[in-house]
């Protein structure tokens, strides 16, 4: 009543003061933060009752205006803005989308939920956020921006990174679930960032046991952006040119300092007529180049009253920082959703066309250790050596590293894939709160390598490497996967309190992957890139793969204050044997919206909730046709004047084989405050994962050749906490928001069934990285040094060494010191420790956005600490195994007592450089500035004939590293594969891979 | 009504479209056989066997490591700078248990035993096929190439690491490793094969090339009589032989296009023409296309040249011995097509005085290309003639002026004068050990030979060699590490 009272006073006066007013009309038009026409908007002028709504165009007039009012401009899910008007006649007006009302709704699997009665943890990444790096694949995008999610991103264009979600689980196959508009798909490769609306990422049993034998390593949940209903048609342009580079270097030897290096440590005189030359030339600095980047974007999107549709077309170009390398796509979605009454009916659809040029790593060298090791008097080119590249001959030049330019640039290697990934789904309400939906998924991909390598003789006088003809390599891969769902859902609210939600879901799944490679020999000719009889090889196979599951869940909530959800889910996959064929993936979840009882009514609290689920997950990528056993025919043998074909087992059957599990449980708590002024979260996870399906290495003596059996053995242990805590200002001209994000993950192997250990990465013939109990996966193992010995004395007082008959020792002063953790006398495999931890232990990401009028800004910086690189490098550039050109360092090396303490002897015990110990290990941790951006909006009246919104920026990214790690780059991404081995070894070692350019770009949004 | 009517249709639509096609997760791998239907035909049987020659050509064996391995520790090698660390420690004799290819040497051998196992295991099967499909006596053949190939495994695994498992069943379904056994009943089993293999193989005329003869059978159970020091069965075998005499000229035994030639028993078989592709990745399992050696590129003073023969081993000839010219390069030397490169090399960066020309292609060409199709000579009748000249020499009751008749065989070939008759036992034995090492240089023969004959201390004087110790390898480590039944107290000695 009293409220009403003062309206009715305020009018009162108002209708007075306009008496004595001149009073105008005000047009004007209100649109989104990006520009896009907002129509059906709210606009009254304050304190009275005149008003008026946008039409479709976002257009609004509204007469009788005095200067002394203020209009009042609203739209739902939008912050109101308040407008003095003044003496302007147009007031055009953008309005910002409200903190709060963004987080209303949250993608899950199999629907949607309010974020107020989200039981379990998950963390949404926005557009902007992913379109703020230019990168060709969202989930590089996502490395600092959610806690609990690390990503570890190759300096290769278009090379897929590594995504880890809270940290290592297994083994076996830490890839999270990819899932697109509800779709499961393979990654991310295919989609332009700019199409994607949010990500959320699923990380707790309640939300990834829907996804039950796939959901053990979490949920990456992409939403494509759609149109609006209602609104007017916009075209959206996003552009952007750039360069990214590479300056980081190793510092090696120049050519005098080459020379006298192989002398004085080898006793070496080059004797090719190069190596008097006194030609200098920097291998690294032809390695890398400053590349091209640009990205054109466009986008239409509208809607009718009981329609919407999106339609997008992009093209993206890199150049990487190394020559030869780069990423091209082309790509095409069309989104639309239809009403027609009862039913609804959607579909997504998008087409890409990718490219890459990858870089290319011969006999598991990378071409940084290349460009390290090969002689610098040499030349890049050498136009009378066949195929015009000049390298060392190692009778005349004393050794045999290979001219890296040439790897990399002679003839050529493509990967190129054209991809259709899409879905379409039919809803029909059958009954009230009843709702029937069927959606049919679709990915069709056919990836294709195709390497040429021409003849070539890198050296006239007798080359260490040539190769007499031209080898040609095409293989291809078909994909074709279906996905159908089926489900019912029940959604209602009894008594106003009870709000309940059912499902009931059945999917399956069918994958086919046909495969056919092929590589031949031409000695006759370079001029044909194509495969033919000569010297050829030919293998084509088909991997099928098919799953079923059913699905139930109920969420319930009593007034969003008490909430309980549970789901069941079972599944059923072909790539298990008959007796193990179903799991049960169970999950129960509850919160407490504590800011809704009436004791926090009038906090300072609009959120409180605490939150905790538990719930079992589910892991079953090892690869098809694991449990059963096969014969190989691929042996082979010359026997009389022909080829003959053998065949043999190939491994031992498990007809027991059956899924990994992953007990999780998590507590969270949320909280909002000040009207979303403040925001945050924590979080506590505890994850358990059984029957690990672990590769057990058997005996070598029992000759299987396959090597290992799968097995359901391994326990591995993970937890750690996430913490989120933002700050958004987002009152008066000058916003500005601050995100802080930390995620902490840490695991313990429990269990190996029957085996000890288990190692793998090789580097020189020799396992770094190990699982053993106790542990966590994958930490490096080998022996732990004690700087240099310096005198025989020294070398006396630790090893019981026996000279052979020259009198001669193994080890000598001037050699690395090993610890002889026994104290033995002896230096042998028992001496070696766990010397490093490959996994980060905390992940971070802070976000900075500032806008003042026109002016915006974002800074973006990512980080990760406790974590241990394996480099490799120092073996190149310090382990002076024999002659090659080497890392500055050397010329510090030990010659005499005292000389060095930290970098050996040259040509010393095989210990100095051979043995994986610490002095390869380095601390990882890093901060990095990862974006940084300046944004300007054009003013909207001179150009509202032309755009509704142009925005221009220039934005940097990793502009700025600090760390204590000496290799080029201590995020180290996909690996480099060796050995056709596990992969996941590879984990934090660096073996010369391609460091993470900087970039810098130039780019323009333009709305229409 | 009729709404309940709906939701139970589409309830069974649900249920229907997933739950009838269950069958569709009933899959059987498209890309590889079953071993439960194998075996059924003369070509099914065939390649079972084939499969077992193929690892004999992987990079832990003589694709890449047996050599390496072999001539560097018998010090026939010297090593240049490039030479790479995991070879240079057969030099020094510092390798360790985690030595990759000492790993992988040890599965390359057990996986042949292996195959070898899974033809001999399925005898029941084999021989239960129809005559008219195969012949009995092809089937004992195919049997008996299997228990040569077993053996000829087996004898490689004893020599290099003594006491080790002696699996000749398929292997356990649950994957548990089996214990050591002592290096004596390896022996009685490899004994035992080659004897039930002599009577069912065919002699080398009648026989495809490249598979194991009868007289590659016998020469091989001669040469591990020799090396139990049973020299009186030992002989037995090699008298048997028939058909085989040395070549007339000595460089024919290690040339592509005279392979199988008279002197010729059994062949590591290599031709680059067949596919090299896997040359890069069969370090134990021999899949894929590996039908090419890294001997020359390896060795190959104009390739890659990682080790040069040693001036022990040069000064070992005699001045007048042809065989040096014929098994190394020095400078003034010609190589390449047609001899027109002339080789001005030495002395390389590591020291050396000569390049290995034996095994390698430089007689035609100028550049090995990785990929070498030259054959390795395992055994050969100038080999079996030492060998009976060493078994009548040490036989007690042994007449030495016979076994100097043996070893003249060999010096005449060589361009050598006689050795005179009337030696003493000690002298014959001098002599056998000159010849040997410089008749089989660069034959993965003489480490071998020092360790059996005991005199490895002398003969490497002056290398890290420790008695005791380096006869031997070290169990792989990767081993110990999977095999309950073998721990590091059953390490050899010394690792």
């Amino acid at each position: 009543m009293i409220k009403l009272k003062i309206v009715c006073i305020a009018l009162l006066s108002l209708l007075g003061q306009n008496a004595f007013s001149q009073t105008s009309t005000i047009t004007g038009m209100v649109s989104d933060a990006k520009g896009a026409p907002l129509p059906g908007a709210t606009i009254i002028v304050s304190g009275s009752t005149n008003g008026t709504t946008t039409d479709f165009d976002g257009n609004y007039s509204l007469s009788n205006i005095s200067p002394s009012d203020q209009l009042v401009f609203s739209y739902i899910g939008m912050t109101t803005q308040i407008v003095s008007v003044g003496n302007q006649t147009t007031i055009n007006v953008n309005l910002q989308e409200d903190a709060e009302a963004l987080d209303e709704v949250v993608v899950v699997g199999y629907g949607t939920q309010s974020r107020a009665e989200v039981t379990g943890a998950i963390s949404t990444v926005g557009a902007d956020e992913l379109s703020a790096l230019p990168v060709a694949s969202a989930d590089q995008a996502l490395q600092g921006r959610a806690a609990g999610v690390t990503v570890l991103n190759s300096g290769s264009p278009g090379t897929a990174p590594v995504v880890r979600i809270r940290g290592l689980g297994t083994m076996n196959n830490n890839d999270p679930l990819y899932v697109i508009d509800g779709v499961i798909a393979g990654g991310l490769g295919d989609l332009n960032p700019n199409d994607i609306e949010s990500i959320n990422i699923l990380k707790d049993a309640s939300t990834t046991a829907i996804y039950g034998s796939l959901g053990s390593n979490g949920v990456v949940m992409v939403t494509t952006k759609k149109g609006r209903r209602s609104g007017k048609t916009t075209i959206n342009v996003d552009a952007y040119t750039g360069i990214q580079f590479a300056n980081q270097r190793f510092d090696v030897l120049n050519t005098e300092q080459y020379l006298a290096f192989a002398n004085d440590a080898f006793g070496v005189v080059p004797t090719s007529p190069l190596s008097a030359s006194r030609n200098d030339t920097d291998f690294q600095d032809a390695l890398f180049r400053t590349g091209i980047m640009q990205k054109v974007d466009l986008g239409i999107s509208g809607g009718g009253e009981n329609s919407d549709f999106r339609f997008s077309a992009g093209y993206m170009d890199q150049e990487g920082a190394i020559i030869e390398t780069g990423f091209e796509r082309f790509s095409f979605r069309a989104n639309s959703n239809f009403t027609v009454g009862k039913f609804n009916f959607g579909e997504t659809m998008s087409v890409s066309f990718n490219k890459q040029n990858p870089e290319r790593n011969l006999g598991a060298r990378s071409l940084l250790e290349h460009a390290i090791k090969i002689p610098p008097y040499l030349p890049i080119n050498n136009p009378d050596n066949l195929g015009g590249f000049q390298g060392p001959s190692s009778g005349l030049d004393g050794q045999d590293a290979e001219n890296p330019i040439r790897v990399q640039t002679l003839g050529e290697h493509i990967n190129k894939s054209a991809a259709i990934i899409g879905s379409l789904f039919g809803e029909l309400e059958i009954l009230k709160d009843l709702k029937f939906k069927s959606q049919v998924g679709l990915e069709y991909r056919n990836s294709n390598t195709n390497i040429f390598r021409p003849s070539y003789n890198d050296d006239s006088e007798g080359a260490t490497h040539s190769s007499t003809f031209a080898a040609i390599t095409k293989n291809s891969t078909l994909r074709k996967s279906i996905t159908v769902t089926n489900s019912l859902n029940y959604a209602t609210t009894f008594n106003d309190l009870h709000n309940l939600e059912v499902l009931i879901l059945a999917e399956k799944q069918e994958t086919i992957d046909e495969i056919l490679n092929s590589n031949s020999q031409n000695p006759i000719t370079n001029e044909l890139n194509q495969v033919s009889n000569e010297q050829s090889f030919l293998q084509s196979q088909s991997f099928e793969y098919n799953r079923i599951g059913y699905l139930g869940r109920v969420n319930y909530n009593f007034d969003q204050k008490y909430i309980f959800a549970a789901s069941l889910r079972r599944d059923a996959s072909s790539r298990f044997g008959s007796n193990n064929r179903w799991g049960t993936f169970p999950s129960i979840a509850v919160g407490w919206n504590i800011a809704q009882e009436s004791f926090l009514k009038d906090s300072a609290f609009n959120t409180l909730k605490l939150r905790g689920s538990w719930g079992i997950t589910g892991n079953d990528r090892i690869g098809d046709y694991q449990y059963s056993a096969t014969l190989l025919s691929d042996f082979f043998y010359p026997i009389g004047g022909s080829l003959a074909t053998g065949t043999t087992p190939g491994g031992l059957a498990n007809p027991d084989l059956k899924w990994e599990e992953t007990t999780m449980k998590n507590i969270g708590l949320d909280f909002e405050l000040f009207n979303g002024k403040l925001t945050g979260a924590v979080e506590y996870f505890n994850n358990s994962s059984d029957d690990l399906l672990m590769s057990r290495p058997l005996p070598g003596s029992l000759g299987i050749n396959s090597g290992s059996v799968t097995e359901n053995v391994g326990s591995v242990d993970t937890k750690g906490f996430e913490f989120n805590l933002g700050y958004n200002d987002y009152e008066g001209d000058f916003t500005w928001s601050a995100n802080l994000n930390v995620g902490t993950s840490s695991n313990e192997v429990k269990s190996l069934g029957a085996n000890e250990s288990l190692s793998g990465g090789t580097f020189e013939a020799q396992d770094i990285s190990r699982i053993e109990v106790g542990e966590p996966l994958f930490f490096f193992f080998g022996y732990e040094t004690d700087g240099i010995y310096q005198t025989t004395a020294e070398v006396d007082a630790v090893l019981n060494q026996t000279p052979n008959d020259e009198g001669e020792f193994a080890v000598n002063p001037g050699d690395i010191r090993f610890v002889d953790q026994n104290i033995d006398g002896q230096i042998n495999a028992d001496d070696r420790v766990k010397i490093g931890n490959p996994y980060p232990d905390v992940t971070y990401g802070l976000n900075l956005d500032a806008k003042y009028k026109q002016l915006d800004i974002n800074l973006f910086i990512s980080g990760v600490a406790g974590v241990d690189v394996y480099n490799t490098n120092i073996y190149d550039l310090e382990g002076m195994p024999r002659l090659f050109n080497a890392g500055t360092n050397v010329l510090n090396r030990w010659t005499g007592p005292g000389t060095s303490n930290s970098v050996p002897r040259a040509g010393g015990s095989d210990q100095n450089f051979n043995s994986i110990s610490d002095r390869f290990v380095e601390d990882g941790s890093y901060t990095r500035l990862k974006n940084i951006t300046l944004g300007y909006t054009l003013d909207n009246t001179s150009f509202d004939q032309y755009f509704s919104k142009c925005r221009i920026y220039l934005s940097g990214q990793n502009l700025i590293t600090l760390s204590d790690y000496s290799g080029l780059d201590p995020e180290i991404g996909n690996p480099l594969t060796n050995d056709g081995g596990n992969r996941q070894y590879e984990l934090g070692i660096d073996r010369g891979n391609y460091p993470q350019p900087k970039s810098i770009i130039l780019g323009v949004q333009l709305s229409f | 009504m009729k709404k309940n009517k709906i939701i139970l249709t589409i309830l069974a639509i649900i249920g229907l479209t997933v739950s009838c096609n269950e069958d569709s997760l009933e899959l059987t791998n498209p890309n590889e056989l079953s071993p439960d239907t194998f075996l059924q035909n003369q070509t099914q049987v065939q390649s079972a066997v084939n499969a077992v020659y193929s690892n004999l050509q992987t990079r832990g064996l003589y694709s890449r490591h047996m050599f390496f391995m072999m001539d560097n520790m018998a010090h026939e090698n010297g090593g240049n700078p490039q030479l790479e660390a995991d070879k240079r420690q057969y030099l020094d004799f510092s390798f360790d248990a985690s030595h990759g290819a000492i790993g992988a040497y040890w599965e390359s051998c057990y996986r042949g035993i292996n195959k070898a196992n899974f033809v001999v295991e399925n005898s029941d099967k084999i021989n239960a096929i129809l005559p008219s499909v195969m012949s009995d006596d092809l089937k004992q053949k195919a049997i008996g190439e299997a228990k040569f190939l077993r053996a000829l495994f087996y004898f490689l695994i004893v020599t290099r690491y003594g006491d080790a498992p002696l699996i000749t069943t398929l292997p356990p379904d649950d994957g548990v490793g089996l214990p050591k056994n002592t290096s004596s009943e390896i022996y009685a089993q490899i004994i035992k094969d080659l004897q039930e293999a002599i009577p069912v193989l065919l002699a080398k005329g009648d026989e495809e090339n490249g598979r194991a003869t009868k007289g590659a059978a016998q020469a091989l159970l001669g040469k591990v009589y020799l090396f139990l020091k049973q020299y009186d069965e030992a002989l037995v075998q090699f008298n048997a032989l028939s058909g085989y005499e040395l070549e007339d000229n000595y460089f024919d035994n290690f040339m592509e296009e005279t392979e199988h030639g008279v002197e010729s028993i059994f062949e590591i078989e290599y031709d680059d023409d067949f596919g090299t592709s896997a040359q890069w990745n069969s370090d134990r399992s021999g899949q894929g296309p590996n039908e090419a050696t890294f001997r020359g590129q390896e060795y190959g003073f104009n390739d890659w040249f990682n080790v040069f023969p040693s001036d022990d081993l040069l000064n070992e000839y005699e001045p007048n011995d042809i065989r040096f010219e014929q098994t190394f390069y020095i400078n003034g030397d010609t190589f390449g097509p047609g001899g027109s490169l002339v080789v001005d090399h030495f002395p390389s960066n590591g020291g050396g005085n000569a390049g290995w020309s034996k095994y390698c292609n430089y007689y035609k060409d100028a550049n090995e290309d990785q990929t070498s199709g030259i054959n390795f000579k395992y055994l050969r009748y100038a080999d079996v003639l030492l060998m009976m000249a060493e078994c009548e020499s040490m036989r007690t009751g042994g007449s030495q002026d016979v076994a100097i008749g043996y070893i003249n065989q060999v010096r005449e070939r060589a361009g050598l004068d006689d050795l005179a008759t009337g030696m003493s036992k000690d002298q014959v034995f001098d002599a056998l050990v000159h010849e040997r090492k410089v008749e089989l240089a660069g034959e993965q023969s003489r480490f071998n030979d020092i360790i059996r004959w005991g005199i490895a201390t002398t003969e490497l004087a002056g290398t890290n060699f420790q008695a005791g110790k380096h006869e031997l390898l070290p169990i792989p480590q990767g081993e110990i590490d999977s095999n309950i039944n073998i721990s590091s107290a059953d390490q050899n000695s010394g690792y």
